[in-house]
């Protein structure tokens, strides 16, 4: 019983987080369009969800909260309260709290939260006694007051209903069956009159959903015939309820929650797979190779390649099912950034774009604080204050937007504004003043590698540091944060124009495409997506600039760095003076990687090393080949993120 | 109409977590074949293909909601015998009119307790088989 009571938690917490989610995104869009009714009705019904469900499970600051805020959504759905920023951030707040005391459900630590602040100015905005609520005065009074007395016990009452049907007869904009008829001229009055009384009699006698229509008592009274009533009753069509309107093939989504576990164990499983299949591949093309002549090979290959197939396939599938959209990422963003923009006092849009392109999961996971770090830096930063968007002839409004795509094999994301830039020249200034570099130095770079050094550790270009961000910690982190999900992050940037932050993402983490390389008599794996290119190499082509290997490759400067130092491996003496340079771009700088030999591509599954993985030695975890080998999987971004530029 | 433990009840709600309230509810008092839907639309079609003796529904729904599901129901000429029990908030209260006039056989307050559902099930029953 209490297991079952803890899934029902459980399932409360998770539904109730996608629902405070959308009712952040949703409340921001409603700031904007006041009047969509569709929208003021959804978030109505959310709140009001929470409230039900909260009431069941004994949650009763969350019912506290949710019941006083229904009460307001109530009066701005029936247009009884205008909602204004002041209001807005109100209930904007009671939302924030929900989320506080969700929490402590899923904590289980049974907090309380001091709520009578919250709920008293909510209260005072329902009362209409707030500060800056202005009620329309003709609203003054409480309009359902007196239906709230009727007592409900009495309202099964046929008396009553029969009551409330004439009501409805005379008020409601659906004309009744009786009303076309007599307008049509097939029957008189009278006859309705009949029918509806005959109505009265049956509805008194019978139960409830078994008393006939009029026009039902008008065909078989014989006023009617059966098809003046249908035509009536289409012509009553249109007024009527939009659900008959939406009757169209019935679609009905079949979605069953899976927990995470389960799909990553299945993940695991495909990857297991993946591994033996390639092994697979390779003992069949050895045995192809060995028993070419034997026709009883056939078989097997064909098999092999099917397999191959199969496995792929599966493989693919098993990685969608992990796909989320990236709108569960975004939805935060535009409540954040009006808050933020309130805050600063600038005046700013978000646009988003693109919200239903998939990620892994684990990856959406990630990508939530550097987004939120380089949204935070557009408004803080990028964004001008109005007057002075003003006077440069821009409009007052600044706009960020975001979007998502897919690129292949990747997932592109973009936060770009149409703020001031960044100015080249400042930024050179500050990174001397940092001493990160020299002018002369920078005098080498192009622009793009300047612009990088806004992602090292300990930069911050901002003059005055305020509390939203650029506290000179954040670009290094988002940067970090976006290495560890093997991404890319490229700046581009205009004075005055603006900045765009182009983020480059894998589709999954688990199984990567990756160059598998040989130093003396060792293999490892490098991820293909940071390798660039690879050039065969002999002795003299490398110079030593400064203590530093280097190599000229197309007019640019490669720094070379050998494999077998960076593992202390001792160095092939045997390799006749030819080498491999395996070229990897990390952001926008180019290393090289010297090795021995190529094996070429292979699809490998990162494992994880317990308590080694990740760590500052360049190691992204380990793969099983395709001939049974325990190979490492490089991690270039970590390898080479202490080496310095130049 | 069958009145037992055996019947089929079809439990309408948007949110998952309230169905899986109202479903362990009706455990609680013993009822076995319950079956789910998300909202209206789901509803009547799974009330349209399979032989449901009892429907409990929440008003506020999505698309096609409790109240148009109700009326959907009475209209229609196989399923218009059905019992259907609202789901409400008490802040819905002018709503369960509406409700009643579209043909509802009673409604409950959310939340409520296994005792008081009973109660409304007996009922409903009671009412029936007059």
């Amino acid at each position: 019983m209490s297991d079952e009571m803890d899934e029902i938690i459980n399932d409360f917490l998770i539904e109730t987080t996608e629902l405070v989610d959308d009712l952040n995104q949703k409340f921001v869009e409603l700031e904007s369009d006041r009047d969509n009714q569709d929208l003021v009705n959804s978030i109505f019904r959310s709140v009001h969800t929470i409230k039900g469900a909260s009431g069941f499970l004994g949650f009763n600051q969350m019912v506290d909260v949710t019941h006083i805020t229904e009460s307001v959504l109530k009066k701005i759905k029936d247009g009884d309260l205008i909602l204004e920023p002041g209001i807005m951030d109100v209930i904007l707040e009671s939302i924030d709290m929900v989320k506080v005391l969700l929490d402590h459900i899923k904590q289980k630590d049974g907090a309380e939260e001091d709520i009578t602040g919250l709920v008293g100015r909510l209260k005072a905005i329902n009362d209409g006694t707030a500060a800056g609520s202005h009620e329309p005065p003709q609203m003054m009074a409480q309009p359902a007051s007196n239906e709230q007395d009727i007592d409900m016990t009495a309202v099964l009452d046929t008396d009553l209903l029969a009551e409330l049907e004439a009501e409805q007869a005379a008020s409601s904009g659906v004309k009744q069956v009786g009303e076309i008829l007599i307008e049509s001229g097939l029957i008189s009055e009278d006859d309705v009159d009949e029918a509806l009384k005959i109505q009265e009699l049956i509805k008194e006698s019978v139960d409830v959903g078994e008393i006939p229509r009029v026009g039902e008592i008008l065909t078989v009274t014989e006023k009617a015939s059966k098809d003046d009533v249908k035509k009536a009753l289409n012509k009553q069509a249109p007024p009527s309820t939009p659900a008959e309107k939406s009757d169209k093939p019935q679609q009905v989504e079949q979605t069953i929650r899976v927990d995470v576990e389960r799909l990553d164990n299945v993940l695991n499983l495909v990857g297991e797979l993946v591994l033996a299949r390639n092994r697979l591949v390779k003992i069949a093309t050895t045995l192809e190779i060995k028993y070419q002549d034997s026709e009883d090979l056939a078989p097997l290959t064909e098999l092999t390649s099917f397999i191959n197939l199969i496995t792929t396939d599966l493989q693919i599938a098993v990685m969608k099912t992990r796909m989320q959209p990236i709108k569960k990422v975004f939805n935060r963003f535009p409540r954040m950034v009006r808050d933020l923009a309130r805050q600063l006092n600038k005046e700013v849009e978000l646009r988003l774009f693109g919200e239903d392109t998939e990620l892994d999961k684990s990856i959406i996971e990630e990508i939530g604080d550097p987004l939120v770090h380089l949204i935070r830096n557009s408004v803080d930063h990028g964004i001008e204050m109005p007057q002075e968007r003003q006077s440069i002839g821009k409009p007052t409004l600044g706009t960020v937007t975001l979007s998502a795509y897919q690129e292949g094999n990747n997932i592109v994301l973009a936060i770009e504004d149409d703020g001031k830039g960044i100015d080249h020249e400042m930024l050179r200034e500050k990174i001397v003043e940092k001493g990160l570099s020299t002018f002369d130095e920078l005098d080498k770079l192009s622009i793009k590698e300047i612009l990088d050094f806004i992602l090292l550790p300990g930069f911050s270009t901002a003059k005055v540091v305020s509390d939203v961000s650029g506290r000179g910690v954040g670009m290094d982190v988002v940067k970090t944060n976006i290495d560890k999900l093997n991404g890319v992050i490229t700046i581009d940037t205009e004075k005055g124009k603006g900045s765009k932050f182009i983020i480059r993402l894998p589709l999954t983490l688990a199984i990567i495409q990756a160059l598998m390389v040989g130093v003396n008599k060792e293999v490892f794996a490098i991820p293909l997506a940071s390798v660039v290119e690879t050039v065969r190499l002999v002795d003299k082509d490398i110079k030593t600039i400064r203590g530093q290997e280097t190599v000229i490759l197309r007019n640019e400067v490669v720094p070379v760095h050998r494999l077998a130092d960076k593992f202390f491996i001792e160095r092939s003496s045997d390799i006749n003076g030819k080498m491999y340079l395996v070229v990897i771009l990390i952001g926008e700088k180019k290393y090289g990687l010297m090795v021995d030999k190529l094996f070429g591509q292979e699809e490998v599954v990162i494992k994880s090393i317990e308590g080694f993985s990740g760590s500052a030695d360049g190691v992204a975890g380990a793969t099983i080949t395709g001939d049974g080998k325990v190979v490492l999987i490089l991690d270039p971004s970590v390898m080479f993120s202490g080496v310095k530029h130049g | 109409m069958p009145y037992d433990k055996h019947m089929k009840i079809l439990v309408v709600d948007d949110f998952s977590t309230m169905r899986r309230i109202i479903k362990n509810i009706l455990k609680q008092l013993g009822y076995e074949k319950i079956e789910e839907a998300e909202d209206g639309e789901q509803a009547f079609t799974k009330l349209k293909n399979g032989d449901f003796d009892f429907l409990i529904t929440d008003w506020n729904m999505p698309n096609v909601t409790g109240l148009e599901l109700l009326k959907r129901v009475r209209a229609d000429a196989k399923l218009k015998a059905i019992p259907v029990l609202l789901v409400t908030a008490e802040a819905e209260k002018e709503q369960v009119i509406e409700a009643v006039k579209a043909g509802v056989n009673n409604y409950v307050i959310k939340p409520f307790t296994a005792d008081v559902l009973k109660d409304k099930l007996d009922k409903i029953f009671e009412r029936l088989k007059k």
